[in-house]
């Protein structure tokens, strides 16, 4: 494709055993790339083993706004014997292939003589006993930092922040072995053909789960329970760490099932409180989702999809569980279903999603994806945009306090256990306004009847102010009169963004249509956008088209086409691009 | 001071006369002052069953939740606002059985909490069937030629399982179960109190009779609670059924753990952060 202008970015794919740093070494490179203002997007794809599996980072480095992880590496860095044949067949012609010298043998490489191959001695360069493997791959930092024409001092300067800690002699010797990889690359490779200057920001460099984290964090949560499992357990790790600085109380519990209910029993005490988990756990979890309902309790759940059913592929990515998040607990009760689009918007939903749970006292579900919660990517830094707000919670009320009192908006107002005199039950029961159960010694008489009508009711009116007062309608975004309309959910937006700029560079009229709140869908004006758009073609991490039917499902509007993938790859624009001209045999 | 009475709900238990939980709720009630408690400082977490209906018949916040899951509940509850007494109650069916992952990790764990559990070795609300504590051989409803599985011994697990103390009391005899009731609410930590509470519907075997022919209050011999293996001998004697508190140890509760959090109740803390603490936290990602 477009390749006239002069090369603003350029994708490097590092990749060896599970247990080599990889990823660390891909961190370390990345913050040195966002000191200096540059956008980076990098994507881990590894296994469900500590050691032995075979593991590969890539991340796109621009001097632009790098929307996606890239779809073949300029330049890869092989550090093991299976990586040359995994990876040479992928990069672009006239690349660059550094690889570890100590371990693979130069006549693996006869498959492609249009690259330019470096042979890295990187293990034997080190003589320095204290340096251990994984302290290595500083050098191969080192040695990018060079190539690709970056100022080495950002690396230094980062090198001492990040090891201050440690002291002076392990600064001192992380900063040699930098320098090691600087020299040697200076010595024996080329410079890039590509202009990576930044725009002098300083940006953050971290995760979604990060950003959910810190988002719950930024936004008055008091308790976070889980039950670690991949891809969720980040969220766990960074609350684990700020637990005492931040006085909050984080739980590993003894499962799923726990864990939802631990956070039931602090949200009814009056605390902000959420946990994350992935599909097998949501699972576990979803009696509590309908438990919170039925007691009208506030409560946040984050779902990390990756590729089911069952165990599935669990460390690969896929966004299957839309269905789940729509259909789980029995019976009737208003929910509410966000999917983030980026890092940064992550950290917005958490917010938002603690909010919406105690305005309407309900149980709000974040669905992200493993793409989405573990990819690294570069972000300025977030600021709160949405106070704290408490919604109907009350510590004192007057003597004839009902808990689930029918108000014009549906809400009641919440009392924090602990005052005198208001005692009241909470039931999952069917009950009355003070709590009472209904459903037992009652139950059929007319006016428990009468009861449940108005009860039930109470809860389920909450979504249709849900819909009219919060949910945001799509975004459609690119040209209005587009010819094609590509409609995605969560984390593909900056994939499908990406794919409609490759179509802008053919000239055609391709937009984007994005949802992030899913359910319950504002309906109308849904309808009205879709009504906007000429031809839409679904792309969606599934086989089934998930949005689409829920689409269908809420507006009867019927989105025919559906482009998917369920290899448990994320798209990059690239690929989108390709499958999108195949779906509708453009070419 | 609060009486008794103050505890009366002006709904009335639907259990069936001579219930077991009747003395079980009474006794609760008429322990209560005594250690002492107003209706407000307590919070009684229930699963699902015919015991678990106990919240909503007693003056206190309450929550009668799902089977299996009073306890994460109330934990969650305790951690977020530790100054209000929890109480956990249930049968046998909601604790030994579909509850019982959280059990023992609620008795390891050691918050501060009482689980009081109506043992009546019968599944009474769906009609009589095998119980996780029926005895070997007990014919019910799903085990009509017997049951093939021995019982679960609720004091042994326990103890093997890090509680930090284990009683039993038979609901008939209620200046025992009083008494008892108030240690485990004073003891700091997780307190077992498994009560035999007979089913008069469903169960023939295990009744009052049995119990009042059968029980013998350990507390009453000289039973040292210090000494955990003189307590797994109570607790597998079966010359008589041993009833009182078998053990207790002065563990640290989990909240201590959480010190400097919980300080103030979660649930009193100021929400939010400072700019400053905002641009540290993202600092870290530069």
């Amino acid at each position: 494709m477009n390749q006239s202008k002069e090369k603003r970015n350029v994708v490097v794919r590092i990749a060896g055993a599970a247990g080599d740093g990889i990823a660390s070494a891909g961190e370390i490179f990345g913050k040195i790339c966002a000191r200096q203002g540059l956008h980076i997007m990098a994507y881990n794809s590894y296994q469900s083993a500590i050691r032995g599996g075979h593991v590969w980072l890539q991340l796109n480095v621009g001097a632009c706004d790098t929307l996606t992880h890239g779809e073949k590496p300029d330049v890869v860095i092989l550090l093991n014997r299976t990586s040359p044949s995994v990876h040479i067949p992928d990069v672009k012609e006239g690349g660059v292939v550094f690889y570890n010298s100590s371990l693979i043998t130069q006549d693996l490489f006869k498959m492609r003589e249009d690259l330019t191959y470096y042979h890295f001695p990187f293990r034997e360069l080190v003589t320095d006993p204290g340096v251990t493997a994984v302290m290595a791959n500083i050098m191969l930092v080192g040695c990018l930092v060079e190539v690709l024409g970056l100022n080495p001092q950002v690396g230094l300067d980062f090198i001492q922040d990040r090891f201050d800690k440690k002291g002076k002699e392990v600064v001192d010797l992380n900063r040699r072995v930098f320098q090691l990889g600087i020299d040697w690359s200076k010595k024996h490779a080329k410079r890039l053909n590509v202009s990576l200057k930044g725009d002098g920001k300083r940006r953050m460099f971290l995760t979604g789960n990060h950003a959910f984290a810190m988002g719950l964090l930024a936004h008055g949560l008091k308790f976070y329970c889980a039950y670690p499992m991949s891809p969720s357990t980040g969220v766990l790790h960074y609350l684990a760490t700020k637990a005492k600085s931040h006085k909050i109380v984080v739980k590993q519990a003894e499962d799923e099932l726990a864990v939802v209910n631990f956070i039931i029993g602090a949200a009814h005490a009056g605390v902000r409180a959420a946990c994350a988990t992935s599909g097998g756990g949501f699972a576990l979890m979803t009696e509590g989702i309908g438990l919170a309902g039925m007691l009208e309790e506030p409560i946040v759940v984050i779902s990390v999809q990756r590729g089911g059913p069952s165990t599935g592929i669990p460390t690969k990515h896929e966004q299957g569980d839309l269905n789940q998040m729509l259909g789980a607990a029995h019976g009737e009760f208003a929910r509410i279903v966000l999917a983030p689009k980026d890092v940064e918007d992550a950290f917005h939903i958490s917010g938002r999603a603690l909010n919406l749970a105690e305005k309407y006292q309900t149980p709000v579900l974040i669905l992200s994806d493993l793409f989405l919660s573990e990819h690294f990517e570069t972000a300025e830094p977030f600021k709160v945009k949405q106070p704290i707000d408490r919604g109907k919670l009350i510590s004192k009320a007057a003597g004839d306090y009902k808990r689930f009192l029918i108000t014009d908006d549906f809400v009641s107002p919440r009392l924090i256990p602990g005052a005198p005199g208001l005692m009241y039950c909470s039931p999952s029961d069917e009950h009355d306004e003070k709590g009472i159960v209904t459903s037992d010694v009652l139950a059929g008489l007319p006016e428990s009847r009468e009861l449940r009508n108005r009860l039930h009711l109470k809860r389920m009116k909450k979504l249709d102010r849900i819909r009219q007062e919060d949910m945001r309608p799509p975004e459609l975004l690119g040209p209005r009169d587009a010819d094609l309309t590509l409609m995605g959910w969560g984390s593909t937006h900056d994939a499908i963004k990406e794919a409609c700029e490759f179509f802008a560079q053919e000239g055609l009229k391709v937009n984007q249509l994005h949802f992030t709140d899913l359910f319950p869908l504002p309906i109308e004006k849904t309808i009205e956008i879709l009504n906007s758009c000429k031809e839409i073609v679904a792309v969606e991490n599934n086989l089934t088209g998930q949005m689409a039917r829920l689409i269908r499902m809420e507006t009867g509007y019927h989105v025919k086409r559906v482009v998917s993938r369920y290899d448990g790859e994320p798209f990059t624009g690239e690929d989108i691009y390709h499958r999108v001209k195949k779906e509708l045999a453009y070419v | 001071m609060s009486e008794a009475k103050d505890f009366n709900h002006t709904t009335a238990p639907d259990w069936c006369p001579g219930c077991g939980d009747f003395g079980l709720l009474a006794g609760l009630k008429k322990a209560l002052p005594g250690i002492p408690l107003e209706p407000h400082q307590l919070m009684v977490v229930s699963g699902i069953g015919c015991s678990s209906n106990l919240p909503g018949f007693v003056n206190t916040y309450g929550m009668h939740t799902l089977h299996g899951r009073a306890l994460p509940i109330a934990q969650g509850f305790k951690l977020a606002n530790h100054k209000m007494t929890v109480l956990a109650v249930g049968g046998d069916g909601d604790g030994y059985g579909i509850g019982m992952g959280h059990l023992v990790h609620a008795m390891r764990r050691n918050i501060d909490m009482t689980y009081l559990i109506m043992n009546n070795s019968i599944y009474g609300l769906t009609t009589g069937q095998t119980s996780p504590t029926s005895g070997f051989k007990m014919k019910t409803k799903s085990t009509p030629f017997g049951n093939p599985e021995v019982p679960i011994n609720p004091l042994t697990l326990a103890m093997g399982a890090g509680c930090s103390f284990v009683a039993r009391a038979y609901t008939g005899h209620v200046t025992q179960l009083v008494e008892i009731i108030q240690k485990a609410i004073r003891h700091q930590g997780f307190s077992l109190v498994d009560t035999f509470s007979p089913c008069v519907t469903f169960n023939k075997v295990n009744t009052h009779q049995f119990y009042k022919d059968h029980c013998k209050d350990i507390n009453q011999e000289g039973h040292d609670t210090s000494d955990i293996y003189a307590a797994f001998r109570q607790a597998t004697c079966e010359q008589y059924i041993a009833t009182g508190i078998f053990y207790e140890s002065e563990r640290p509760c989990y909240e201590s753990a959480e010190e400097e959090t919980l300080r103030e109740p979660l649930v009193n803390h100021k929400l939010g952060l400072s700019e400053a603490q905002q641009a540290e936290l993202m600092a870290e990602f530069v």
